[in-house]
């Protein structure tokens, strides 16, 4: 993934914020990256971009051959659909489906077949497969965390994205999501590029970017 | 906690404005202007009615008597309490050119006093006394521009009435006492009654109905009046009307009418109640977090379910009065336009009694369908703020707010049944609108749970499975949707299947075994030449005729007949007599016996037998029927069977021949012809012999019958489609709702790799199955309700009426998706990434 004087500004109800200034970095296959910096420095915004789902203002983004700048809603979705997995802090599972629903839509998307059965399995390998059939309110914060770390690693994904993956939860349960995260990482070989505030988990990463107000700091 | 306390917070909650409860004063306003638009009308009719009853009647007063006039001593007593008398002939008579075209008519022959009371119109304006005095030697006539349109003629033509010959001087515009207002055999002649002399009609035995209007001096005691006139013409048959009550009938279809159609906007109020459900579940749904605070800091159950009531209280206080700005304002303000297509004046004003009834109908909805909510908001704990679990019970609110809802229920329906007066109808309506909408709360539940069972089925399809994810999971709106929807379209499926059905038992079974043709008014010595006509015609396939008197039955077993049958149409107003030597072909004796072959003792009657059970009367029963002034009592000896559904002909009386014979009569027949060619040159034949007969032809009758259901229909469609407006807005309302987390589920399918068009079948799959599944229901609700109303109402054969029922639902099913495809916009066009930040 390589990004090249990328810039993001967005029309806020202030006017104009612009929240990445000239980013400049690559990440390579397989690579383990942690995004650091204070709240506001954009570290998410960063995410965001290299997931496709915002778009540079200024300078160019590519993923895996593809320049995300000149591709349209749909090429990009489907680039993701393929290609990434993406973890949220706020977890977002679909509240009308179960877990189990949730972590097979990424692979009914791919057309594959057996859906359902994967989903069980990665649903088994974050520990849930007696929940497969609670909605989202039925579970804690910790259980739909990991429903989204199966439905992120079901597709087997080149990249997986992740937003401050623990956020939400209590230390001992994100300790206990983070094992897994980087569990699914070392059994599947992808790359993985990791917002996080906490120091000993940044720790753990081959690389650490570190973001201020919107800028690239230092990369150690 | 005090009351004050709630009513701080519901007024700083509602300073916020009425965001979020849109659809809420949608539905009451839409509801209150419904049923107060159709009061207000009603009203303004009765005032209208009222207002110029003196002009509809054509005076003060109306002495009406049948196939005679008046004579010397009765007019000379009409004369001595009138300050001005005026004398009219009313009958139907064929109207001829020298083209060869013939109409029916129906024709007043007015004397020189006509009109007494009000003006009558005419174009160009010569005025009535001109225009009847004629041109020439020939005397004129005014006629309906229909009936000149018909004829193929124009002013300044000659036509023809019997066997004179008229000028038409002016086109007639408006009577000022249309007295049959509503519905006719043919458009209206007028002429004046001494051109008629030598002209063949209004001759002995005919069938004409004199009447007799009062210029009666101020202050008349109409009531006193009316005794008076009873006592001193009491042995003629005739029939008294007044000023006081000037169309007694039309006022009755008014009432009747306008109280249907407040029924159906009830069903109106009931699908904007589940609006208002709907927004008030959502609206306290977002308050969850507020209510769990107020909780934690201290308020009671008491004070939640109040604060939340008094808000529910101000909105519907504001609904009711948008409602009712708009339910009176509207007639008020489209007065002229509506009053040109009313066949009876109607003087438009806001009228109290229609605003009160819509009013409490409206409280008493919003009461219902609000209750139920509220219970739920006051069981909200302070855990909430916390706890997703604590945010209020789910399910049945407990047994005082069941107990009440029930309550409010029953007092909805006593309401009803005071103001509409039927108690059949209203049980009729208001179990068809809780049967409609027990049927699709089921119908949802089971769509639900289809849903939630076809959902690990729809794999390999990702947006049909999200679509079903979505009507059976968390949060889903499949509820409101098919109650408003399916309720709106199953009132519009009933009357579609109502009307239709009606109009086919008329217009589509009966014309097979109906005759081509009635021929009234033949004269006894016309009688050889007419059958010897028909007898030689071979398309002619029956005639059937017979003798015919018209009389009352005046009494019963010495009793007045009102008294003995009160409200049966047998005694209200005048009845065919025939007379018959043998018993009549077709005819079926059920008890007593036919009187001898040659029986010249005292008279002998043979009623029709429904109608003596119905009346009940039976054999040996003396009735009393006045023909042309004479009382004439006879026993009765016999009871026939009388099937009156095939257009035949049947007589509810049939006497002895010599009972009657020597009266004054004419002979009445119908001839059945086998095709349109042959009809017409019977039809031309006749009336170009006999210009006094007058040929009513049955398929032109029972058009005009079907055009009077048509009307009735299209009355009765426009106050479904309220229903089927408020149902789109609470579907509008419950896509606007859905919006957001259609909006969250299609940014977080984008993350995952949808495709807009993906996300977009899904949103149009989802209405299709929900407005399909709505579609079905109203399709059995409409014809259960069809067959219902045709079976156990209207007495008539049902047959589904399959073109009107699919299309309502077609239509249903494109309203829907057109809801759904309508806020689906906003889940396409959303970037992901700013969706899911704000969720954070």
């Amino acid at each position: 993934m390589s990004l090249n004087d990328a810039s993001l500004a967005l029309e806020g109800n202030a006017g104009l914020v612009r929240i990445l200034h000239g980013i400049t970095l690559d990440v390579h296959r397989g690579e383990l990256v942690g995004l650091v910096g204070p709240s506001g420095s954009g570290k998410s915004s960063l995410l965001m971009l290299m997931g496709g789902l915002e778009r540079a203002t200024d300078g160019t983004v590519q993923a895996l051959d593809h320049d995300l700048g000149k591709m349209d809603e749909d090429q990009l979705a489907r680039l993701r659909r393929d290609n990434f997995g993406v973890v949220f802090q706020s977890f977002h599972l679909i509240p009308t489906m179960t877990a189990l629903e949730n972590v097979a839509t990424p692979l009914e998307l791919a057309g594959i077949r057996d859906a359902k059965a994967r989903a069980r399995a990665e649903l088994a390998a974050v520990g849930l497969a007696d929940r497969a059939g609670h909605y989202p309110s039925q579970l804690s914060g910790g259980e739909q965390q990991r429903v989204a770390l199966a439905r992120a690693a079901a597709p087997r994904p080149a990249i997986v994205l992740a937003d401050e993956p623990t956020g939400n939860l209590d230390s001992a349960t994100g300790a206990g999501i983070i094992d897994l995260l980087f569990g699914l990482r070392d059994r599947h070989g992808a790359t993985l590029v990791l917002v996080t505030h906490d120091p000993e988990i940044a720790a753990r990463c081959d690389r650490v970017i570190s973001l201020r107000d919107g800028r690239l700091e230092a990369a150690a | 906690m005090s009351v004050s306390v709630a009513a701080k917070f519901a007024r700083r909650e509602l300073r916020g404005g009425l965001r979020g409860f849109r659809i809420f004063l949608a539905c009451v306003i839409l509801g209150v202007a419904a049923i107060a638009a159709v009061g207000t009308l009603r009203e303004s009719v009765r005032a209208g009615l009222a207002d110029q009853g003196a002009a509809l009647l054509g005076g003060d007063a109306e002495i009406e008597l049948t196939y005679r006039f008046a004579d010397e001593a009765e007019r000379d007593w009409m004369e001595s309490v009138a300050d001005a008398v005026s004398e009219i002939a009313d009958f139907r008579s064929m109207a001829r050119t020298d083209e060869g075209a013939r109409e029916l008519t129906q024709v007043k022959a007015v004397d020189d006093a006509y009109p007494l009371v009000g003006e009558v119109e005419l174009s160009p304006d010569i005025g009535l006394e001109a225009a009847l005095a004629g041109a020439g030697d020939r005397p004129g006539v005014v006629m309906e521009p229909l009936l000149l349109k018909r004829l193929g003629i124009e002013v300044g033509d000659t036509v023809r009435l019997g066997d004179r010959a008229f000028r038409v001087m002016a086109e007639l515009v408006r009577e000022p006492d249309p007295s049959r207002a509503g519905f006719g055999l043919g458009p209206r002649t007028i002429v004046a009654r001494e051109a008629l002399d030598g002209s063949g009609l209004l001759s002995e035995g005919s069938l004409f109905s004199s009447k007799y209007r009062l210029d009666l001096p101020p202050g008349t005691d109409l009531s006193a009046l009316q005794t008076r006139a009873m006592e001193e013409l009491e042995s003629s048959g005739a029939r008294w009307t007044d000023a006081r009550n000037a169309s007694p009938r039309v006022e009755e279809f008014v009432t009747r009418l306008g109280a249907f159609l407040v029924l159906v906007g009830l069903s109106g109020l009931a699908v904007g109640g589940v609006g208002i459900s709907a927004a008030l579940r959502s609206y306290l749904a977002g308050k969850v977090q507020v209510i769990a605070t107020l909780r934690s800091i201290g308020a009671d159950q008491r004070t939640i379910f109040l604060t939340y009531f008094f808000q529910v209280g101000v909105l519907a206080v504001l609904g009711i009065i948008g409602g009712l700005i708009l339910g009176v304002g509207l007639p008020i303000a489209l007065g002229p336009v509506i009053s040109a297509r009313l066949p009876v004046p109607a003087v438009f004003a806001a009228y109290p009694a229609p605003m009160i009834e819509a009013a409490l109908y409206s409280v008493l909805s919003v009461l219902i369908f609000t209750l139920w909510p509220l219970a739920r908001a006051r069981e909200v704990r302070a855990a909430a703020l916390y706890r997703e679990a604590a945010g209020g019970r789910h399910g049945w609110p407990g047994w005082r707010y069941v107990a009440a809802t029930l309550g409010l229920l029953g007092l909805l329906l006593l309401a009803a049944v005071l103001f509409s007066g039927n108690l059949r109808l209203t049980l009729w309506t208001a179990s068809g609108i809780i049967g409609a909408l027990a049927l699709l709360t089921l119908a949802a539940m089971a769509v639900q749970r289809a849903a939630r069972l076809l959902r690990p089925r729809a794999a390999g399809h990702p947006p049909l499975g999200w679509a079903l994810g979505a009507i059976g999971g968390p949060g889903t709106t499949a509820g409101p949707v098919m109650l408003s929807l399916g309720l709106g379209l199953s009132v519009l499926a009933a009357v579609g299947q109502i009307d239709g059905n009606l109009r086919q038992a008329i217009a589509g079974d009966l014309p097979e075994r109906a005759p081509s043709f009635f021929f009234v008014d033949l004269q006894k010595d016309q009688m050889p030449w007419f059958l010897d006509r028909l007898d030689g015609d071979p398309a002619v396939s029956r005639v059937d005729n017979a003798p015919m008197l018209r009389g009352i039955i005046a009494r019963i077993n010495d009793r007045p007949a009102r008294d003995v049958a009160p409200g049966h149409w047998v005694v209200e107003g005048d009845r065919a007599v025939s007379y018959a030597e043998d018993l009549p072909e077709r005819t079926t004796l059920v008890a007593g016996d036919w009187w001898d072959d040659d029986y010249a003792g005292p008279p002998q009657l043979s009623f029709a037998a429904e109608e003596a059970r119905e009346m009940g009367i039976g054999i040996g029963d003396d009735v009393t029927v006045n023909i042309l002034g004479r009382d004439i009592t006879a026993p009765i000896t016999s009871l026939r069977e009388v099937d009156f559904s095939s257009v035949g002909m049947g007589f509810v009386l049939l006497m002895n021949p010599s009972a009657v014979e020597d009266a004054p009569h004419t002979f009445i027949a119908t001839v059945y012809a086998d095709t349109e060619a042959a009809e017409e040159a019977i039809l031309r034949d006749v009336t170009d012999r006999y210009p006094n007969v007058t040929a009513i032809n049955v398929r032109d009758a029972l058009s005009r019958v079907t055009d009077l259901l048509a009307s009735l229909a299209s009355a009765t469609s426009w106050g479904a489609a309220v229903t089927l407006l408020t149902g789109f807005l609470v579907l509008i309302g419950a896509a606007a709702a859905d919006a957001r987390a259609r909006t969250y589920e299609a940014a977080i399918l984008k993350t995952l790799g949808a495709t807009r068009a993906q996300i977009l079948s899904s949103i149009a799959q989802r209405s299709l199955i929900l407005g399909v599944a709505a579609g079905a229901v109203a399709l059995a609700a409409g014809i259960g309700g069809g067959w219902a109303v045709s079976r156990f109402i209207m007495d008539t054969p049902y047959a589904v009426i399959w073109p009107s029922a699919l299309a309502i639902v077609a239509g249903g099913v494109v309203v829907t998706l057109l809801a759904g495809l309508a806020f689906a916009w906003r889940p396409l066009r959303a970037s992901p990434a700013r969706i899911l930040r704000a969720q954070e």
